[in-house]
């Protein structure tokens, strides 16, 4: 099995190469950016990330979390204190509001790790140190025996250097 | 970003490999310079954790502070750096959320300051705590005794709303980091490589990975937002809350908000001007950037003398002796001089800022960053110091005078900040070379 790795050097060669692939049935392939680029999103039909799912879990766990802990407490210590009642809500409220947020936040950020994995457990063996200065790569992990229709197309939409990689 | 932010015509701008280079450049072995600087932070750092050490071994009567004045410098520093944390995520949150592309080069920096000011002023609560080591009582966890912390005490609002927010804040810059970390790992050899690649956590710029972090970026800016002006607002409440006249009042929350913001942004002014000639980053800090940040501060600097002002005529306005005597003592009383200093620092030398000649003479900028970086510590001086020395009773009116230890402790913090903030510029891109690369593609491709 080998695959084919394709630089561009502008975003709008890059969008073309992706937008070909994806008409020609491709969807085993790789797209490397040196900066957020929303274009090679819509490009490649990414249209959400699960990490919202994540931050929203986060962010009521913290409400509930908060809500427990301030709650539950004061009613197993039901001391008074600043003549308030022992379930003083609005005092409570600011912990409530600063765990959503903390919660919110951490899960998020688990959320990407978690969705990023499979791209950090070792580098992908079609990424190339300049893909992090000024190119963009495209990786198809398997040409299928189509290299060189594949290489050909891949030069028509403007790729600057393409190399055959073994996966 | 239109072409005139980068202030330099769109031939001459730099291209994403330039930017590279001249982003990463600082991190190359440093100059003796650098290492005098360094010198000076750690003899600081010593001075104040000297200083500390001998309050820790002699009690908290070392400080000036007693009864009525019970708080004194280490929270007046407390809340000053608290402050100075606010404009980083204001820049990198609230900024992005409203699309302002002058935000790119100088978030990153402001983001490193928000977390290196948090951590200092963490430090504070702890030294005014006295016996150190009960620290614990604050937290909230199972103890054997059952006991609990009191969550309708403002102090305990205070700590999860420092502590989340120097969590987030962390997240926030972190997360920003990674795309630059894995650039400087492809950039070196070695253990540096080993290290940066560590730390960049395997990330490739695969556009799927782009996309997870694109929403938690725009989630984070979300929450960063109200996080921010809860933050000072909670500060503010440690004496709102308080009965003490000059302080129980409901325009503190906002008060403190727009003074965080203000102090914030002289402070990334103040450091900015120098990282920018030293780093040679000139075109990519511009003085656009510059003239932004000074309209900012020029309009919180209103915002900052409309308190200050109304403070006065509410407690006109309510007639109550106790305030009017309170506010007429703030004035003229023995705390004369840090009010007038305040009054000046932040009140009239930022109105130098409406002429554009003083916008952009980075000298005189920076000059006046000073002045308010001075004044708005005199600002937590005036509203805490003043507020307890001249309460209800004539009788327990009293007057507080910082003693050595805690001038020393505070000079001591200037250093712990800057000390953390030198490392930091000399181990990681000082501005976040992804998104510059952002703009620079967007401005070569669309030919301005």
């Amino acid at each position: 099995m080998s695959g084919i790795v394709a630089h561009y050097d502008t975003l709008g060669a890059t969008r073309d190469a992706i937008e070909r692939l994806r008409d020609a049935g491709h969807s085993d392939f790789d797209v490397f950016s040196p900066f957020p680029a929303p274009e090679l999103e819509e490009a490649m039909g990414i249209t959400s990330s699960p990490v919202r799912r994540w931050a929203l879990i986060g962010g009521i766990t913290g409400f509930l979390t908060a809500t427990a802990l301030t709650g539950l407490t004061s009613l197993a210590y039901p001391l008074v204190t600043q003549g308030k009642p022992i379930l003083s809500w609005p005092a409570f409220f600011v912990i409530m509001f600063e765990m959503t947020i903390l919660f919110t936040g951490l899960f998020g950020f688990a959320g990407v790790l978690f969705h990023t994995w499979r791209s950090r457990r070792r580098l992908s063996p079609g990424y190339r140190e300049v893909f992090s200065v000024d190119r963009f790569g495209v990786y198809l992990h398997d040409a299928g025996g189509k290299a060189a229709e594949l290489t050909s197309m891949l030069r028509e939409t403007g790729a600057v250097e393409i190399e055959e990689v073994a996966a | 970003m239109a072409t005139a932010e980068i202030d330099v015509p769109a031939e001459a701008l730099p291209t994403l490999a330039q930017a590279n280079d001249d982003i990463s450049r600082p991190i190359y072995p440093p100059s003796w310079r650098y290492y005098l600087l360094l010198a000076i932070c750690g003899i600081g750092i010593l001075a104040g954790g000297t200083a500390w050490a001998i309050q820790i071994r002699n009690g908290i009567g070392m400080t000036g502070i007693n009864n009525p004045v019970s708080w004194g410098v280490y929270i007046v520093t407390f809340v000053f750096w608290v402050g100075i944390a606010h404009s980083g995520t204001l820049i990198s949150a609230v900024l992005y959320l409203v699309r302002s592309g002058w935000r790119t080069t100088i978030n990153r920096a402001a983001e490193a300051m928000t977390i290196f000011a948090v951590m200092t002023a963490g430090l504070f609560p702890l030294i005014h705590l006295g016996r150190v080591w009960y620290f614990y009582y604050l937290v909230p966890y199972p103890s054997t005794r059952l006991l609990w912390p009191n969550f309708r005490s403002p102090l305990v609002w205070d700590m999860f709303a420092i502590g989340t927010y120097f969590t987030i804040s962390l997240v926030f810059w972190y997360l920003g980091l990674i795309p630059d970390l894995a650039v400087l790992r492809d950039k070196f050899t070695g253990i540096k490589k080993k290290l940066y690649g560590a730390f960049s956590l395997g990330w490739t710029g695969s556009v799927r990975d782009w996309a997870h972090y694109r929403r938690l970026y725009l989630y984070l800016a979300g929450i960063a937002t109200p996080l921010v002006l809860s933050v000072h607002s909670v500060v503010s409440w440690d004496f709102a809350m308080g009965i003490v006249p000059g302080w129980h009042s409901t325009i503190f929350a906002p008060y403190f908000v727009a003074g965080a913001i203000f102090s914030g942004i002289a402070m990334v002014i103040t450091i900015m001007i120098p990282l920018r000639w030293a780093f040679g980053l000139e075109k990519y800090i511009t003085k656009y950037h510059f003239d932004n940040m000074s309209k900012l501060l020029l309009f919180t600097s209103l915002i900052v003398g409309y308190a200050y002002a109304i403070e006065f005529f509410l407690a006109w306005w309510v007639n109550d002796p106790i305030e009017k005597e309170s506010f007429g003592w703030r004035a003229t009383g023995y705390y004369a001089l840090p009010f007038w200093i305040m009054v000046f620092c932040n009140v009239v030398v930022p109105m130098s800022l409406w002429f554009k000649r003083t916008r952009n003479n980075l000298a005189a900028l920076f000059v006046v960053t000073i002045f308010v970086n001075i004044g708005m510590w005199y600002e937590r001086f005036v509203i805490i110091v003043t507020s307890l020395a001249h309460e209800f009773e004539p009788g327990g009116w009293g007057i507080y005078v910082p003693t050595t230890t805690e001038i020393l402790i505070m000079i001591g913090s200037f250093a712990w900040f800057f000390f953390w903030f030198l490392l930091f510029s000399r181990t990681l891109p000082v501005i976040s070379i992804a998104e510059v690369k952002e703009h620079l593609a967007h401005e070569h491709e669309h030919g301005h």
